[in-house]
């Protein structure tokens, strides 16, 4: 079952089979299941924070599943995808395993990151999964980048994927970079999860156009507009955008509105989020938008449901079980050298002078 | 026009600073080069400054009564455009046009910056004259002093060509190559081992008294002791019973702390070939001299034949040695650096001595006795009051 | 026959592109105009398609070479000024800097940074960062002071799987000239003794290099005869070079073009200190730049930073300590 979840990762198939959609139903199901894998991670990562467990920050997801798990199933093996701090399903979804999660958070010496980076700082940059750097933006010219590498090698019907919050968006890199990619006529998605707060900013303090979809025009880009939480609406939105892009479209610039259903960070209680906004419909929680849509339409029933969520718990606790019983880097035998260029690398332990007797 | 400052010179060694007394020309005069300007007075003389150029005097910048280091400013002369060529200044742009004194250009300033010489004051805190100078070691004279076994002592010959007079280590290598030239031979063990500790003990304030001593009762005394008892051990004796009342002033100093001495063990100087030993005699003030002569002669023996059992050598408190029997009548010798006293007996010699019982000289046998101290445990009444104690005891030889 | 330092930099572009397809060159004004100081004249009609127009985007510039060398790829990127990498600084030092590291993944691109004065430059036209990237671990940085180093080198950094910062100096390109392009170099992470000495050791890079020799040679009529070590790359630094040059000498002089803060001419100073304490006779001295922005004006410009006149002044003074 779980191999089935991330195909990529394994895959030595050709990337560029087209593959026949699957009939609606299916997808849907099968992105509620990221989602739903994504959601218990998050639980189990933030119970692990809670006890004491986890280095440094607990980041979450939580509200942005379904966004993110409709990037990740619009991408392809062969893309690229620069996943950004609530990506889990997303990530998930592109075929990144779920020990690789949860190893990094627990900072396995076995996982991606070897301790060396944390929580959601990790990748597989050879299999297109590129770990993000704390730097928002910074990842979006990074994608553009490769894209081009693509170009030069002559691979055709790659996408890249890049992914920012509403904060991101006034950075000085996403402007470069979505300017570089229209320039480049670059086959870049740039997905904007617009959760209404960039830590405890509200959007109004961080920009003053109408829509930040609007900006897209400016630079030469598609614009495209989601709900957030609205799993339907995001497969076809993202969809949509992927296939602009591959079809040589250049670059799409997607905002999706949704709400943080969470702190910046486990550290964070979010009291500073508008009680209005989570009552409106921006406030809706996407899993179970999208879980009442399943049985509302009869695409599963609650039984169904049931099992479906106690076989991705179990996979959760079998991939935190097996992280947690893994070794820590061991900092006597780390190989402190930061290039990969061994002969290069400096040496600043001066040698003790013997003191002449 | 080129502008010379006047600097005060170097007056002589050991002098940093001298004191305005008077001006021998006014701003405005032509000068020639050297012709007298100022007067100055150090602790030792009045000298004179003079003039570093043929020129005018523009500016007389030290104040009367006021002393100025070496190497400062005291005033400016402007040269003529004449002597500036003769003196090949007559490139360089006015001394005013330069920028302030920072970073590259205070190197690049050389000259004048060196003989403007030292500050008076560095961020508030008075520096001595050359301080950056004599004494200085560099690491790497450290370094290779280290590796060659030497110390600082034996640099006291080398001339040094660096900042105030310091040694580099060209002139060091310098120095050790011209050794090569010279007649070499390898000091001995004793000789390296006496040096050492000479060098140890010379780290301290010592100094030396004396008085005369007669020996009359000491030399009837030993004319009828069998065996013959020599004058340095009962000086041995003498000092053994006198610091048996009071041993503190063969204490030593450590930090704040008198450390006294456990027992009275005394040693004695022996010269052995190349150097000396020192034989130690252990609670010298609980045994009489009858108990100690054979012993004593025992000691010398082993002494000379450098084989000195263990118990018999090191801890004790002071030394006694009989410079006299190399017929030298004064010395100062030094304590051993563990010790804080040594006590020294000079050659015997007849002198004339006013009997006033009758009235006229009469011929007495006497020497001197010295006693050389650490002059941080004691002063120079309670070592004269030691050595005194010493001399009485030396008249009444047979209660020893 | 001969050739500029510019020249050696643009035909060592030149064949890096011809003899590996994954080179490319992206920069500001790269393309058919050749640079902005025509160090890539005629590439980008040579190389069709592989010199690149960049945006002026800097962040971008840097962000998209390590991209493409995720893929495999070895970009030269241009820099047109090492004074405008700093708007690139966060992705060159937490991006390329930190990737190999994080993911074993490396990072092979190679940042060329047209740096150092030239009269009239002014504040952001002159500047020298080598010391700011030698700071980061994960980053290679190179300092060119012969037209042979330039060529050699530059193949060498593009050659090199690491982020490489190659500073090449302004003032060099057109004024040096060599017969010919060299045929062999010495490794990159090794110094050279550029002048053989025994009385002081002048440790410097890049364009000082030859003030520093101008220096030595006059110092030479008056007798003492100064060694001095051309760095050649700052990071990795041969402090086994520079140690052993001072247990010939005994003194040691830094000289660098860069602000005085911190920086080569201080590391050099720590590590000689710290591994060769017992070697110096005399305390270790450095000559940098004036600890402000840089000036305009040509008469202000010549006293900012070091020249022959100031590091001999500065050389005599440690020779009479």
């Amino acid at each position: 079952m779980r191999d089935r979840l991330h195909p990529m990762l394994h895959s030595e198939e050709n990337p560029r089979t087209p593959e026949a959609p699957p009939p609606f139903p299916a997808q849907y199901l099968k992105a509620y299941r990221f989602m739903l894998l994504a959601r218990v991670l998050d639980d189990k990562i933030a119970s692990l924070g809670r006890a004491g467990k986890i280095h440094g920050g607990v980041f979450l997801g939580r509200g942005q599943e379904a966004l993110s798990a409709a990037l990740g199933m619009a991408l392809r093996p062969g893309d690229i995808f620069a996943p950004l701090i609530r990506d889990g399903a997303g990530r998930l979804a592109f075929g990144e395993p779920l020990l690789d999660a949860v190893r990094t958070c627990l900072g396995s010496a076995l996982g991606p990151m070897r301790g060396r980076d944390g929580n959601v700082h990790r990748g597989r940059p050879k299999k297109g999964l590129l770990p993000m750097i704390s730097h928002l933006g910074a990842m979006i010219s990074v994608v553009n980048g490769a894209l081009m590498a693509r170009r030069f090698n002559h691979v055709e019907g790659v996408v890249g994927a890049a992914c920012v919050g509403d904060g991101g968006t006034s950075t000085g890199a996403f402007h470069e970079a979505l300017n570089q990619a229209a320039v480049e006529h670059l086959p870049l998605v740039l997905v904007v999860a617009n959760n209404q707060y960039a830590y405890s900013t509200p959007t109004r303090r961080q920009f003053a156009c109408k829509d930040l979809s609007d900006r897209a025009i400016g630079y030469g880009a598609t614009p495209h507009k989601a709900d957030g939480t609205d799993l339907e609406d995001c497969l076809r939105v993202l969809s949509t955008a992927v296939a602009q892009a591959r079809a040589g479209g250049g670059p799409q610039l997607v905002v999706a509105s949704l709400l943080r259903l969470c702190g910046h960070g486990e550290h964070d209680d979010a009291h500073y989020v508008d009680a209005k906004l989570k009552e409106s419909a921006l406030g809706r929680d996407c899993l179970q938008v999208a879980e009442e849509r399943l049985l509302r339409e009869g695409w599963a029933d609650s039984e169904a449901l049931l099992a479906l969520r106690q076989e991705v718990t179990r996979e959760v606790e079998a991939a935190a079980a097996t992280a947690q019983r893994e070794p820590a880097p061991d900092p006597f035998k780390e190989d402190w050298c930061a290039l990969s260029s061994r002969h290069l690398r400096e040496i600043f332990e001066a040698p003790i002078p013997s003191i002449p007797a | 026009m080129k502008q010379l400052p006047i600097i005060m010179p170097q007056l002589g060694e050991s002098i940093a600073e001298a004191t305005i007394v008077n001006y021998l020309v006014k701003p405005g005069d032509v000068v020639a080069a050297g012709q007298d300007i100022l007067e100055v007075e150090t602790n030792k003389a009045t000298m004179i400054v003079s003039s570093p150029c043929a020129g005018k005097v523009v500016a007389l910048t030290a104040k009367i009564g006021e002393s100025y280091p070496i190497g400062a400013a005291l005033g400016r002369v402007e040269l003529s455009a004449e002597e500036a060529g003769k003196m090949g200044l007559d490139t360089a742009a006015p001394e005013e046009a330069r920028p302030p004194a920072n970073g590259a250009e205070s190197l690049a300033k050389g000259e004048t910056e060196a003989r403007r010489g030292v500050e008076p004051t560095v961020r508030g805190l008075p520096v001595p004259a050359h301080a950056s100078g004599a004494s200085y070691m560099s690491p790497r004279m450290k370094a290779r002093m280290n590796e060659l076994g030497l110390h600082a002592a034996d640099l006291a010959g080398v001339p040094g060509s660096g900042a105030a007079g310091r040694v580099t280590i060209q002139d060091f290598e310098f120095f050790l190559a011209n050794l090569e030239k010279h007649k070499l031979s390898t000091a001995s063990s004793m000789r390296v081992a006496v040096a050492d500790a000479m060098r140890r003990s010379w780290t301290r304030p010592l100094a030396t008294v004396g008085m005369p001593c007669p020996l009359e009762a000491m030399l009837a005394h030993r004319k009828v002791s069998r065996p013959k008892i020599g004058p340095a051990l009962y000086t041995l004796r003498a000092l053994a019973v006198a610091l048996a009342d009071n041993s503190a002033p063969a204490g030593r100093l450590i930090g704040n702390k008198i450390v006294h001495p456990p027992s009275i063990d005394i040693g004695f100087a022996v010269e052995a070939e190349d150097g000396v030993l020192v034989p130690v005699v252990r609670n010298a003030d609980v045994r009489p001299l009858s108990e100690l002569i054979t012993f004593y002669n025992e000691l010398v023996a082993l002494a000379r034949q450098r084989r000195l059992p263990p118990e018999a050598t090191g801890g004790s408190i002071a030394t006694v040695t009989n410079f006299g029997t190399f017929g030298l009548t004064w010395a100062t010798p030094i304590p051993l650096p563990e010790q804080t006293l040594v006590l020294g007996l000079g050659a015997g010699r007849k002198i004339p001595f006013w009997d006033n019982k009758k009235n006229q000289f009469v011929p007495v046998t006497e020497a001197n006795l010295t006693l050389s101290f650490d002059h941080r445990v004691l002063d120079g009444g309670a070592a004269g009051r030691l050595l005194s104690k010493v001399a009485s005891l030396l008249q009444s030889p047979e209660k020893l | 026959m001969s050739i500029t330092y510019l020249e050696a930099i643009r035909e060592a572009q030149a064949k890096a592109l011809a003899d590996d397809p994954r080179v490319f060159i992206y920069g500001q004004d790269v393309g058919e105009f050749g640079g902005a100081f025509k160090a890539t004249k005629r590439l980008a009609q040579e190389f069709p398609g592989r010199v690149l127009d960049a945006p002026i985007s800097e962040d971008a510039i840097v962000g998209a070479a390590i991209g493409a060398a995720i893929e495999g790829m070895r970009p030269i990127i241009e820099m047109q000024y090492a004074d405008f990498s700093t708007p690139g600084f966060n992705q060159i030092i937490n991006q390329a800097a930190t990737l190999f590291w994080r993911t074993r993944v490396p990072c092979p691109i190679t940042i060329r940074m047209p740096s150092g004065g030239l009269a009239g430059g002014g504040p952001f036209h002159s500047q020298c960062l080598e010391g700011l990237y030698a700071h980061y671990p994960g980053l290679i940085v190179m300092t060119p002071a012969t037209v042979e180093d330039a060529y050699s080198m530059l193949l060498e950094a593009v050659a090199i799987d690491d982020p490489v910062i190659f500073c090449e100096h302004k003032h060099l390109y057109y004024h040096l000239k060599a017969p010919a392009l060299p045929t062999d170099a010495m490794p990159v992470g090794k110094a050279r003794v550029a002048r053989a000495g025994r009385d002081l050791t002048i440790v410097t890079y890049s364009a000082m290099l030859h003030e520093a020799l101008a220096a030595a040679e006059e110092i030479a009529l008056e007798g003492e005869e100064i060694e001095v070590v051309d760095l050649r790359s700052i990071k990795p630094l041969d402090t086994d070079t520079v140690v052993a040059s001072v247990a010939r000498t005994g003194r040691l002089l830094c000289v660098g073009e860069a602000f005085p803060w911190g920086g080569v001419t201080a590391e050099v100073i720590a590590r000689v200190a710290t591994e060769g304490f017992g070697l110096l006779d005399a305390p270790p001295q450095r000559l940098n730049a004036k600890d402000t922005p840089i000036p305009y004006h040509p008469d202000l410009w010549s006293v900012h930073r070091p020249n022959a006149n100031s590091i001999g002044a500065a050389a005599r003074n440690l020779l009479r300590m």
